[in-house]
């Protein structure tokens, strides 16, 4: 690739578990000066690898060689990575919220004075110094709980830096990130590489991969399958899929012709204050409907108050309400709690799948049966036998990948968690789901099957709200796009209207509402 | 290969807190034979098992209230005081206004009712963490309990005391044994095999995998010949001892809390919001209706072990109820319940106060001072607690793990990591993540 | 599948049933013909010593006292102490140990004597006889013999000497006093206060003594647990609200030694005078105090006196001998009268401390 020796080379890295093997041979290379990103489906091996590299995994519990910058290194612990200028950052930041910006870049790294105490004033002048390498334009005295995500994962950036960095670490560093957040990341990663700093990036978000790296080396099943040049091989996202499931996907999004029916999903008028501030409302006389069978997406952007309306009209669960009525099937409902919302036919898919959709700690049928355990109870008592068999059936229907419906939902992997989530909600019979990012962190493989449950829902009849950052999805999945800008409805597009460009317009401005249904 | 997974089956279908509970469960059958040894033989003599029944019935008692307050996320420290005062308050009613014993136990659990619907209050519905709402209620109860009985001991009739110190009454011919404790254990027995039947015919029936029937057979068996041997020793005993009453109580509770939180929708939601409560609430749960009646079914019960214990002293006192809240919860976390909820058993709670009570015992048969005795079970619970966590980490099971992983290997990774197979699961979930919200 | 099964359960039931069979009914028959006074038992069987926590030195003396004094007579000694956390609790649970490893006779220090009559009566009808040792266990007709020191005397001689201290230090009355009682939930409290009573409230009704805070019954001086920061803490209450002004405190009436000295590292707190305070158990710390002319007077309770008694009856009841006792009338526990042995105690001040502990060979070294 580059005719100068690579700052990275990992050679036939072998790290198996009691009974797996998570890594099987696998070797990397990586540049100076380069942004080199690992594809795979989750599960594949990327995080292993990198934890290999990191000393998480310390010399001697894999087999193999790792060299850098010229020697080969042995890391008995993530200290010795990061005294050697490995720095990796997780998607969980490692910052404390209530700490400031300056503390949290020198957390247990903290310069001192020739008296051994703290040395606050340069702690703080170098801090400024580092954030504006990394383009953040805040004091340095701001706690971090004070800022959004996007700067917390710059700061996160910063901290790197402050250990003299050489090899950059990120495991899906956008995931979190809004569109803006993520580009402002991306540049300046690709600034880094220029002043000596080569990352390895870890993504879901292909269109980022292809746009900022120089090389992608794919894994599937603890293999290294391929390395690829992104400028020589011309390649796009449909070349890395193909790569990443080892099968080429027809296409993005399963094939599907609506049979869309009657309006039978009404809100009118929908106002919400926000939970703290009185003066502010989240929903803004928000109207919209829904048809049975119909996929109806809601577009806009992190913090345009898409979450906070499906929340507020499912139980008042988020915020207070104000006014609005909901009509379900021409008659005006009630929907005080969440009880109420699920007896009505109501489902809400949350996009924080851990913090809220599921009780980690439980196994697998018991979930699936959570949200109206009445329905296989007699007097309030559960038939496990029924719930068992209900749990198969899920588990065929949605093919969970999973040893038995007794294991804990904390062992499964991402998708497949999700699609617990999922046959939860459909064990409740629901005829409207709003379905807030059901596709967040989740890999390719399973996103495909996903929205063919969506579909499928779909097909059934009953009403479908998708909630999605990404506009593919939305544009490949959905009937009718309705876009939020600050807690008010914008815009209303049907499929054959709505275009990138279109969508992307109403989702930042309020200028003109547009109805182009 | 099979075999050992098999063999495993004995304990229950591949389930990890089921094993969890048979570690637990092995280590006391490990103190009791232990002891057993020391103590030459009296361990598990009749004598002394009808008294450990009896002194700890009401301690255990507690711990079934105390895992359910515990995986909820809480803690109750006031039960020590809310026992204490219960038993005061009812035995000065007897004493003073001559309430019928009968009477004076339904008025008891009143009185633990309406404590525990104040502290479930403040918890649940005023938010107040139960940890400071318990303290308060701690002191509050200890003090209002001395005040009530002017710090004396006031006596309970003989009525009342069968509930603490009682026994079956010898009825019909003579066997040598106390016929109604047989008649306990003959029921008991019918009932493991009934059920391992039914659950056989009706696993058939759904065409699910059934374990071998030698594995079934060696499961009952062992059961039930733990529940022969366990009769013929509470029935041998003394003529006018049995199985204890307090005892009889205890078993009673434990089967219909064991029911509830495993098989109710009740059960499930306490499970559910100890778990994670935003979660739950998105599931329909009333977290607060949930949390309010935890605390108030932990005094209720509380209040159920003051008065077996007043009723086994024989009086109230002013020292009723010390430091029981710590015996309680050291019992649900031998047990295998999780400090931040969401996790543990009644079964498994009930076999850890088992293993305290059967140390202490054993320890003062042996003739070592209070003082040792409180080290060694600090220790214990130090170290049974620490196994725990050990063993999470490393995410397979102890015993079974040691077992299997010394024949074969395989086995216990099966057990813990049912996923496609490509990595542990470690690695599948740090991939996966969680979103931050918007 | 199912024959199976059902030969295995056999099996185990079979084994459960030749490991159990051995384990009859015939215990009690051991047990229910040895009644009291009657041929006796074997020498070198066990005797069980339940005693209190370990919260006064007391105690603890009077536990080696009964390993030693038991062993050198033959017998098995089996000497345990309650948990300070939950005594209670914690004796019930020895009782019934001692019950089940068979001890013939159980000496029991009680820590609450009202809440044993279970275990003690377990212990009765396993053939054991009970000895209440110091205090008396109460509600139950169990309880074979009591041995102690006469209670009421103690409290007679503590309210003397705190006249007699007072008219010393300070001349004629009218005499200001402060009363303590001890915790609760020992019987014996009652006891003390009372025999002190029967000798001050005559000066009070007189009022040649006044008690300055007005607090006279037993339940407003009682001292918790027998716990000196208890009564520390009353005592920090009383002179903060009673005598912080000019009024003088010429005697406190303390039950016992380690709350005496409570009392007066409060009163010495305050920057008060030393007042007159009375005592109880020969400790050797108030012994010190005595001497160092601070605590007024202590009484002395021989311990060794008391165990040798004890241990006296164990010897006796082994043998088969008519027990000693020389008050079978004054001790009703509330089911019935309990035979007792009672020692008389002595007072002691800083005039007859060496004669009175002549005979201790830690104490005499302090007096000389």
């Amino acid at each position: 690739m580059s005719a100068t020796a690579p700052i990275l080379q990992m050679d036939s890295i072998t790290k198996e578990f009691p009974g797996v093997k998570a890594l099987a041979d696998v070797s990397l290379s990586v540049g100076i000066d380069e942004i080199h990103a690992i594809c795979g489906e989750n599960g594949a091996g990327k995080s292993t690898l990198m934890k290999v590299l990191s000393g998480v995994y310390p010399y001697g519990s894999y087999s193999g060689t790792i060299t850098y910058r010229g020697e080969e290194v042995r890391f008995k612990d993530i200290r010795a990575s990061e005294a050697a200028g490995i720095v990796i950052i997780h998607q969980e930041l490692a910052l404390i919220p209530e700490l400031s910006i300056t503390e949290n870049i020198f957390l247990g790294n903290e310069p001192t004075t020739r008296f051994g105490s703290i040395d606050w004033k340069g702690a703080q002048r170098e801090a400024r110094e580092l954030l504006a390498r990394v383009g953040l334009d805040e004091d340095p005295d701001t706690l971090i709980k004070d800022i959004g995500v996007g700067k917390q994962q710059l700061v996160e950036i910063a901290k790197a830096l402050s250990k003299r960095v050489k090899l950059l670490i990120l495991d899906e560093p956008t995931a979190a990130l809004n569109e803006s957040d993520s580009q402002h990341l991306l540049d300046l990663l690709r600034g880094l590489k220029g002043k000596g700093v080569s990352s390895i990036i870890i993504s879901h978000k292909l269109n980022e991969i292809e746009q900022v790296a120089d090389s992608i080396t794919i894994i599937r099943d603890g293999r290294a399958i391929e390395t690829l040049n992104v400028v020589r091989d011309g390649v796009n996202e449909d070349r890395i899929i193909r790569g990443m499931v080892g099968r080429s996907l027809q296409s993005r999004f399963p094939d599907r012709v609506p049979e869309i029916g009657e309006v039978f999903f009404e809100v009118n008028g929908w106002t919400v204050q926000h939970p703290v501030s009185a003066e502010r409302m989240v929903c803004k006389n928000e109207s919209f409907t829904v048809r049975r069978g119909e996929i109806v997406g809601l577009a806009g952007l992190v913090g345009a108050g898409r979450t906070e309306l499906a929340m507020s009209l499912f139980g008042r669960s988020y915020g207070a309400y104000r006014s609005g009525t909901i009509v379900k099937d021409g008659k005006q409902v009630q929907l005080r709690t969440v009880h109420e919302a699920i007896d009505n036919g109501l489902a809400y898919v949350s996009e924080d799948r851990k913090a809220l959709g599921l009780n980690l700690l439980d196994d697998i049928k018991r979930s699936i049966v959570s949200a109206k355990p009445e329905r296989i109870s007699r007097a309030n008592v559960v038939d496990e036998y029924r719930e068992h068999d209900v749990a198969e059936e899920y588990r065929r229907k949605l093919r969970i990948k999973t040893a038995s419906v007794e294991s804990g939902v904390d062992t499964l992997s991402g998708g497949n968690q999700q699609k617990v989530v999922l046959a939860k909600w459909m064990f409740t019979e629901p005829d409207l789901l709003i379905l807030d990012e059901p596709t967040r962190g989740i890999d390719v493989g399973a996103k495909f099957e996903i929205y063919g449950i969506i579909q499928e829902l779909a097909a059934q009849g009953k009403g479908i709200v998708l909630i999605s950052s990404e506009l593919p999805e939305l544009l490949g999945l959905s009937d009718r796009i309705y876009t939020i800008f600050e807690g008010a409805i914008t815009g209303e597009y049907s499929a054959a209207t709505a275009t990138p460009e279109a969508l992307m317009k109403s989702m930042t401005s309020s200028a003109q509402k547009v109805t182009a249904a | 290969m099979s075999g050992i997974s098999d063999l495993k089956k004995i304990f229950g279908t591949g389930n990890t807190s089921k094993l969890r509970q048979f570690g637990i469960l092995f280590s006391l059958i490990l103190i009791v034979a232990l002891f057993q040894w020391l103590t030459g033989g009296l361990t598990l003599s009749s004598t002394n098992l009808i008294a450990v029944v009896s002194q700890y019935s009401y301690i255990l008692i507690l711990a079934i209230g105390m895992v359910m307050v515990i995986i909820a996320g809480h803690i109750d420290l006031s039960v020590g005081s809310v026992a204490a005062i219960t038993g005061v308050v009812v035995a000065r009613a007897m004493a003073e206004f001559n309430l019928p014993w009968p009477l004076a136990i339904v008025f008891g659990i009143v009185v633990g009712a309406a404590i525990g619907a104040g502290q479930g209050f403040w918890v649940a519905y005023v938010g107040v963490p139960a940890f400071i709402v318990t303290l308060a209620g701690m002191m509050l109860f200890r003090g209002g309990q001395v005040f009530i009985g002017n710090g004396n001991t006031v006596p309970v009739p003989d009525g009342f005391r069968a509930i603490g110190s009682g026994f079956l009454p010898e009825v019909g011919p003579e066997t040598g044994y106390n016929n109604l404790t047989l008649l306990i254990g003959l029921i008991a027995i019918v009932t493991i095999i009934w059920r391992e039947l039914r659950s056989r015919a009706v696993q058939r029936q759904m065409g699910s995998e059934i374990a071998p029937a030698w594995v079934a057979g060696i499961r009952v068996a062992l059961l039930v010949g733990i529940v022969v041997v366990a009769t013929l020793l509470f029935a041998g005993g003394r003529v006018g001892t049995s199985f204890p009453i307090s005892g009889l109580i205890l078993v009673v509770l434990v089967i219909v809390y064991s029911f509830i939180t495993r098989r109710t929708v009740f059960g499930r939601h306490v499970y559910a919001v100890g778990g994670n409560s935003r979660a739950a609430e998105l599931s329909g749960v009333n977290s607060k209706r949930i949390n309010f009646f935890v605390m108030m079914n932990m005094s209720i019960l509380a209040a159920l072990a003051g008065m077996i214990y007043v009723a086994r002293a024989g009086a109230s006192g002013p020292n009723d109820g010390t430091g029981w809240e710590l015996d309680a919860i050291a019992s649900v976390f031998i047990g295998g319940a999780a400090v931040a909820g969401g996790v543990g058993t009644v079964i498994g709670s009930i076999i850890g106060g088992l293993v305290m009570a059967f140390l202490n015992n054993g320890l003062q048969l042996m003739g070592a001072g209070a003082d040792t005795v409180q080290i060694v079970k600090g220790l214990v619970l130090l170290v049974a607690v620490a196994i725990d966590v050990y063993n999470k980490k490393q995410n397979r099971f102890s015993i079974i793990g040691i077992f299997t992983s010394k024949r074969g290997g395989n086995a216990s990774v099966a057990a813990t990591t049912p996923t496609s197979g490509a990595a542990p699961s470690a690695t599948a979930s740090a991939e996966t993540g969680a979103p931050a919200k918007d | 599948m199912r024959k199976k099964l059902i030969a295995s359960v056999a099996l185990a039931a079979a084994g459960a049933l030749v490991l159990a069979g051995c384990s009859s009914r015939g215990g009690d028959s051991a047990g229910s013909d040895s009644t009291e006074g009657a041929a006796g038992f074997e020498a070198g069987s066990l005797i069980g010593v339940a005693l209190p926590a370990k919260t006064s030195e007391n105690w603890v003396l009077a536990g080696d006292l009964f390993t030693d004094g038991l062993t050198e007579a033959g017998f098995k000694a089996d000497v345990q102490y309650a948990a300070a956390g939950s005594p209670v609790a914690d004796q019930q649970a020895q009782i019934q140990s001692m019950v089940t490893k068979g001890a013939k006779v159980i000496v029991i220090g009680a820590a609450d004597g009202g809440q044993l009559s279970t275990q003690v009566e377990a212990a009765k009808e396993a053939g054991a006889t009970v000895i209440a040792y110091d205090r008396l266990i109460l509600n139950t007709d169990a309880v074979d013999y009591y041995v102690a020191y006469d209670n009421y005397e103690v409290g007679e001689l503590q309210g003397q000497a705190l006249l007699d201290g007072m008219e010393a230090q300070k001349g004629d009355g009218p005499y200001t006093i402060e009363l303590f009682s001890g915790s609760p939930d020992d019987a014996n409290s009652s006891v003390f206060f009372d025999g002190a009573m029967s000798v001050l409230q005559p000066a009070i009704d007189s009022g040649d003594v006044v008690v300055g805070s007005g607090q006279t019954s037993l339940k407003q001086t009682a001292t918790d647990g027998w716990k000196p920061e208890n009564a520390q803490r009353r005592m920090d209450s009383l002179l903060t609200s009673t005598y912080n002004g000019d009024t003088e405190l010429d005697g406190v009436l303390s039950p016992n030694d380690t709350l005496a000295r409570a009392i007066i590292t409060s009163v010495k707190g305050a920057g008060k005078d030393i007042p007159v305070v009375t005592g109880q158990d020969s400790e050797v710390e108030s012994v010190k105090s005595i001497m160092a002319g601070e605590q007024y007077s202590t009484i002395n309770k021989d311990t060794r006196a008391l165990v040798t008694q004890t241990i006296d009856t164990v010897k006796a009841l082994q043998a088969g001998d008519e027990v000693e006792v020389n008050n079978t009338d004054d001790y009703d526990n509330g089911s019935k009268v309990v035979p007792a042995f009672l020692l008389p105690p002595q007072i002691v001040t800083k005039d007859n401390a060496a004669e009175a502990y002549a005979n201790d060979p830690t104490l005499s070294k302090l007096v000389e």
